[in-house]
């Protein structure tokens, strides 16, 4: 007798359990299946190392939504963010150093370039008020544009006038932002090589794109959509790692009525009669629900947990046009002590945010060539955070762990190479030399190593090719044709199946906006939206 | 009274283009080129394939000396391993041709050019009408926007859909859902990135290929059309229309700056120091030179100025041209093949990575060519010439560095080239800059990309022909619909000036 739900939510991950958490709310009977015995999909925490816990994955928090936050009361459910401050690049023989407070990185621009100094503040501003203007589309349903629906482009309407509102100069800004490279944007203020790296490189961040390929300007908004929500910090690392985010989501969840099963593999979503009735796990076990809801990306959820012959061909096709590309890697080390960099030694502030190996944009472009032609980069770009500086549980007293976001390594390697165990080592230690470029003692303090390559990421979380949103966030692919045009409203060509994972609007990047959107519309479309309810 | 009605500043075709619109419609008008002839670009570029219908209509082209030769081929790619792949403008006869090559390739092609023709008709709708204003909406653009929107749903849910998906893409990710042969890939997407600063895998590269066939029935493999008698003969024949049409075309006559009064444009003087006087100055040069070379810096203001400046100019195309003492030999290559566009760009990584070069600095030693033998279709009285569209050239390049690149290269694809060259010309972009007064050399007066396109190009608040200044228009490549030898953007600029002038009374 198979169990019956109203809703079954496929992955454990953050977005899934956000789904879950708003239909819990809202009075549905919800089931979370995870694969893995630990929650959080890409935003988990586990000690790789005996001692030494690691955020696998996604390491930094900068744009869960305080919507989220808020509704699902986290921070009563554990969620507790401590700040990182700043970014630190480090030289040949210099650094450059931004950190949180303006002033004291506006002192430090100086000793660059005086006009760099002037217009980071300038800067700063437009993009606050970029994101400002941006935000509500992260939160939108977008329209399908092969109808003219008032109904879905309403919405809209309400962007439109608003960005008929803007000023000329921000007008400038965003088409801008949503059309050049994060680097060409960069050089209409600033000058300093270091700086512009640094800046761009976070327009990168999980693309297969280089800082000069237009369309990567857009992702440099998300440095400032954080900095505007300010109800916690700007951006910074969850207590607990990342895997503290989920946790505290699948505790409210649960809170709210949730059920959650880990070691519970999907093996089929069941359609009969063009419906999804529910789910068949890997044990044989059914389980059935009015509504199936996927957080897996778009391939595993279509291709891989649906039987042949139940989506038709052009759909298909389509999504077989969505591209993945997994561009990054992950190293995480266990260490004996801190980093010491030659260009500014010692245990200093520094140490406390983010360290970015971008010294130019030269170096930036080189790296993402080596991709482009099916190599690991030789000289990658590196983003490090010490955690252990701000939460010292994360390892035993006196170590530390360091978590290494590495691009680029892309996926497919030229000239049919695997990426097998001797590949992998090849990569971490690639990662290991450009740190020990500029901090050498960084090799005596390794006492354990993780490195997870596109085909890791890809086969321990679930990721199709290690993409990390789901998907490219190449403007093709965003908004009404994510993840195919005329499917981009969390909806499938299965009735009662839905998606509502990084995958939908707006993408990845540890939002928790998908998981939202996606329930909310489910509610909307049964007519059971609710206000907030205050809940024990 | 002013000395005319319209003066156009400078006489590319563009600008003769709405000098010959402007004056049919009765207005006096002069056109002011600083060069000893006028024709501008017309003279770089080689084909004459994207001259819009409605232009040589109007115009009376024909009537003016302008003959248009169009072969059957379109281009063909030549590679140093692999067979030539020629393309037809008959998509079943290439798709024949490409069988040997990859049957399910060749089977896909003929759906492809459809595709193409398919997007590139809306294109055309759009490069038609000027854009939207940005900051409010008003009656006119109802009209205009009407049109779109009509054009829009003709193309049905599926191709709309395709529309906005397929535009921002890189062309390179566009032919690679058609194709599986990379040198089929590389001849098709090549032609996404020519005159642009961009490679294969830069997204709006797609758009670029798209806009390249639009409206002028160019398919898949883009149109081949050349000017019988030489690009000079399009020069020539846009000069007699507008003359014919009354108005006045000055050659050797250099504009140095636009009079203002009261923040409104009066004229422009010369040089010379001659001020010639008018109820609106029409700029057919770049926008970079108009606002922040020619227009006061007070009445401009630091603000447009930082914008104009800003406008991204940077020219990476090189014109090679090279004299042969006999035909070259191209093994395995059909004589007839090599009337159209000779395509060196071999596969998508061999493009991208010419375009990688020049990123740091450098040209690379495969650069992406596309040649042309003219007097193969036409004859030619002293031996054989071959012009080379280069890309990507360093702006400063030595340009006899260039030509030996650019020499060695066609000598992989054609054993023995190199002996025939008998003199060699190289216009690097400084070349050009210096030549043609372009920014930055670039052939398209502004970047092509999605960051200055349409409603934004060549920036936000100028891109409907007024440049901000009254009586101050923009009617050369750097407005929309772009580059290329089009006369697109003097056509529709010569709308809004004689829109404006009539409501001015």
């Amino acid at each position: 007798m198979a169990e019956r739900y109203d809703a079954i939510v496929v992955g454990g991950g953050h977005n899934g359990l956000v789904t879950a958490a708003y239909l819990a709310r809202a009075g549905m009977r919800v089931c979370v299946l995870e694969r893995r015995d630990v929650l959080g999909g890409a935003a988990v925490t586990e000690e790789i190392v005996p001692g030494f816990r690691f955020s696998v994955a996604s390491y930094v928090v900068s744009l869960l939504r305080p919507e989220i936050v808020r509704e699902l009361e986290l921070p009563r459910h554990g969620l507790e963010i401590l700040p990182l401050d700043g970014t630190f690049t480090p030289l040949d023989g210099d650094y450059l150093w931004r950190l949180n407070d303006h002033s004291r990185t506006v002192r430090e621009l100086r000793r660059w370039s005086l006009s760099d100094a002037e217009a980071y503040d300038e800067y700063g501003i437009a993009m606050a008020q970029m994101a400002r203007f941006v935000k509500p589309i992260l939160s939108a349903v977008p329209p399908d544009q092969g109808r003219i629906d008032p109904r879905q482009w309403l919405p809209l309407r309400t962007l439109a006038g608003s960005f008929a509102e803007l000023p000329r100069r921000l007008k400038d800004a965003f088409i801008q932002l949503m059309t050049m490279s994060a680097a060409d944007f960069l050089d209409q203020w600033f000058e300093t090589d270091p700086l512009k790296a640094t800046m761009s490189a976070s327009g990168i961040i999980g693309t297969f794109q280089g800082v000069r390929s237009p369309g990567t300007a857009y992702v440099l908004l998300h440095h400032y959509m954080g900095e505007i929500d300010g109800a916690f910090r700007a951006w910074g690392i969850p207590r607990g790692g990342t895997g503290g985010v989920s946790l505290a989501i699948a505790s409210a969840a649960r809170a709210l009525g949730a059920e959650i099963r880990t070691g519970a593999e999907v093996a089929r979503i069941d359609v009969s009669g063009g419906r999804a009735t529910g789910v068949t796990l890997a044990s044989g076990e059914t389980l059935e629900a009015g509504a199936v809801l996927s957080s897996a990306d778009p391939r595993v959820t279509f291709t891989g947990l649906l039987e042949d012959g139940v989506l038709d061909p052009e759909f298909t096709a389509d999504l077989a046009r969505y591209k993945f590309r997994g561009s990054s890697g992950k190293v995480n080390l266990a260490l004996d002590g801190l980093p010491d960099f030659t260009c500014l030694p010692g245990r200093g502030e520094h140490l406390r945010g983010a360290i970015s190996f971008s010294p130019s944009v030269d170096y930036m472009e080189r790296a993402y060539d080596d991709a482009k032609y099916g190599r690991f980069s030789a000289r990658p770009y590196v983003d490090m955070i010490i955690p252990t500086l701000v939460d010292p549980a994360m390892a035993p007293p006196g170590k530390h762990v360091m978590s290494c976001f590495v691009q680029y390594a892309p996926y497919h390697l030229a000239g049919g190479a695997q990426w097998d165990d001797a590949a992998r080592e090849r990569f971490g230690d690639t990662v290991i030399d450009t740190i020990a470029e500029r901090a050498p003692n960084i090799r005596d303090l390794i006492v354990g190593r993780q490195v997870l390559t596109p085909l890791d990421i890809e086969t321990r979380i679930g990721l199709t090719e290690g993409n990390i949103f789901q998907g490219e966030l190449s403007l093709e692919q965003l908004f009404f044709n994510r993840p195919v045009p005329g499917w981009a409203r969390f909806r499938t060509p299965v009735e009662g199946l839905w998606i509502c994972g990084s995958g939908a609007h707006p993408g990845g990047g540890l939002m928790g906006a998908p998981g939202r959107i996606a329930a909310l519309e489910l509610l909307r479309e049964r007519g059971r939206r609710k206000g907030v309810r205050a809940r024990l | 009274m002013p000395d005319y009605d319209v003066i156009v500043a400078g006489g590319g075709h563009n600008g003769l283009v709405c000098a010959a619109y402007l004056a049919q419609a009765g207005r006096r008008v002069a056109v002011l080129e600083r060069r000893a002839a006028a024709g501008g670009l017309v003279e770089v570029f080689t084909t004459a394939g994207r001259l819009q219908r409605a232009v040589v209509d109007d115009l009376d082209l024909h009537a003016h000396g302008l003959e248009l030769l169009r072969p059957d081929v379109r281009m063909v790619s030549l590679r140093e391993d692999g067979p030539a792949l020629t393309f037809w403008a008959d998509a079943d006869r290439t798709a024949e041709g490409l069988q040997a090559v990859s049957a399910a390739d060749a089977d896909g092609y003929p759906r492809f050019d459809a595709h193409v023709r398919e997007l590139a008709g809306f294109v055309a709708e759009v490069q038609a009408s000027i854009p939207p204003r940005l900051d409010k909406a008003a009656i006119g653009d109802a009209a205009a926007g009407l049109r779109l929107a009509r054009a829009y749903r003709r193309l049905g849910a599926r191709a709309a859909r395709e529309l906005t998906r397929v535009l921002p893409m890189a062309v390179a990710d566009l032919v690679g859902e058609w194709f599986a042969d990379d040198g089929i890939r590389g001849a098709i997407a090549a032609r996404g990135t020519q005159f642009t600063a961009m490679g294969p895998w830069s997204a709006g590269t797609a758009l670029v290929l798209v806009s390249d066939s639009a409206g002028n029935d160019g398919g898949a493999a883009g149109q081949t059309a050349f000017a019988r008698g030489g690009p000079d003969a399009l020069g020539q024949a846009l000069v007699r229309a507008a003359r014919a049409a009354g108005a006045d075309v000055r050659t050797g006559a250099e504009v140095a700056r636009v009079i203002t009064r009261d923040d409104r444009a009066e004229g422009v003087e010369l040089a010379s120091g001659e001020q010639i006087t008018a109820l609106a100055v029409a700029c057919a040069v770049d926008p970079k030179t108009v606002l922040v070379r020619w227009v006061d810096p007070v009445v401009a203001g630091p603000r447009l100025r930082w914008r104009a400046g800003n406008i991204r100019t940077s020219g990476a195309t090189a014109r090679v041209d090279l004299g042969l003492s006999e035909l070259p030999a191209f093994a395995g290559v059909d004589p007839e093949a090599l009337q159209g566009r000779i395509v060196l760009a071999s596969g998508l990584d061999a493009v991208e990575q010419a375009f990688d070069a020049w990123k740091y600095g450098e040209m690379s030693d495969r650069p992406y060519l596309e040649a042309t033998i003219p007097t193969l279709l036409h004859g030619g009285e002293d031996g054989h010439r071959m012009t080379v569209i280069a890309q990507w050239v360093p702006y400063a390049a030595d340009p006899g560095d260039v030509g030996k690149r650019v020499v060695a290269a066609l000598e992989r694809v054609s054993p023995g080239f190199a002996q025939l060259v008998t003199s060699t010309d190289v216009l690097t972009p400084a070349g050009i800059e210096r030549e043609y007064g372009v920014s930055g050399g670039h052939l398209y007066h502004a970047e092509p990309a999605l960051d200055q396109f349409y409603a934004w190009r060549p920036v936000i608040g100028l891109a409907r022909h007024r440049l901000g200044i009254r009586g101050l228009y923009l009617a050369g490549a750097g407005a929309h619909p772009g580059g290329g030898i089009t006369g697109g953007p003097g056509r529709n600029a010569a709308r809004e000036i004689l829109r404006d002038l009539r409501r001015a009374g």
